[in-house]
């Protein structure tokens, strides 16, 4: 993989889809933290940093994974809130 | 292609179908189902995606208009991100790399950053002229 790197002349893929996903269709403001580290690749790659790009898109999709997450996981606490009647959920 | 690769596809495809009937189905405004949002929820305020499933409902049955008035940011961003995603799947598809060139410029992606902060600031000012931006009107 590490040979992989090097030898493209492409910046590795920076996810910005996921955080753009992340940051109007999901329900949770993590999102900008991804589009920042998907800044951070070009940035890098531009720089000759390889590996810091790479890690960059790498904690790009994490960010997005992580509002995917704390969405669900915020869901699931709410629905267990709204069925033991303590919570009501309104817009 | 692979038959793992056209599974995987299928079902997310599928997924994402679901979800579309189902947003297409019921209105989020009328129907209680469906989840507000965290940020929305904890503090009162509305974050940059707020308005979302709202706007989805009316642009599932093309209602541009008042879809642009639940959150434009959200409509406005939907064609990036269909094209964004479609070449996603090709690539998964068919093991090409093909990128969308915008995703690579850093003025779009600062500009954009910067459009999501002032979006998410101006719809919770309770100023009249940005009333418009925020998910209630």
């Amino acid at each position: 993989m590490e040979t992989d790197i090097n030898l493209t002349s492409k910046p590795p893929d920076n996810n910005l889809v996921w955080a753009i996903v992340s940051t109007v269709l999901c329900c949770w403001p993590l999102g900008v933290v991804s589009i920042i580290k998907s800044a951070k690749v070009n940035t890098l790659w531009a720089q000759g940093d390889y590996e810091g790009a790479q890690k960059s898109a790498d904690d790009a999709k994490k960010w997005a994974i992580y509002s995917g997450i704390g969405a669900a996981v915020f869901s699931v606490i709410i629905i267990i809130a709204i069925v033991l009647g303590i919570a009501s959920n309104e817009f | 292609m692979n038959s793992k690769k056209l599974l995987t596809f299928t079902l997310s495809a599928s997924v994402l179908g679901a979800v579309f009937i189902l947003y297409y189905s019921f209105n989020p405004s009328d129907h209680s189902f469906f989840l507000s949002c965290p940020f929305k929820y904890a503090t009162g305020y509305s974050c940059p995606g707020c308005g979302s499933q709202r706007a989805i409902h009316q642009l599932a049955h093309g209602n541009l208009g008042s879809a642009f008035g639940f959150n434009p940011l959200m409509v406005l961003s939907i064609p990036l991100v269909l094209y964004g995603l479609g070449t996603k799947a090709w690539n998964y598809l068919y093991s090409t790399d093909y990128r969308v060139k915008l995703f690579y410029s850093n003025f779009f992606i600062y500009t954009y950053f910067i459009i999501v902060l002032l979006f998410w600031i101006l719809r919770n000012l309770p100023i009249g002229t940005f009333n418009h931006l925020s998910p209630s009107n």
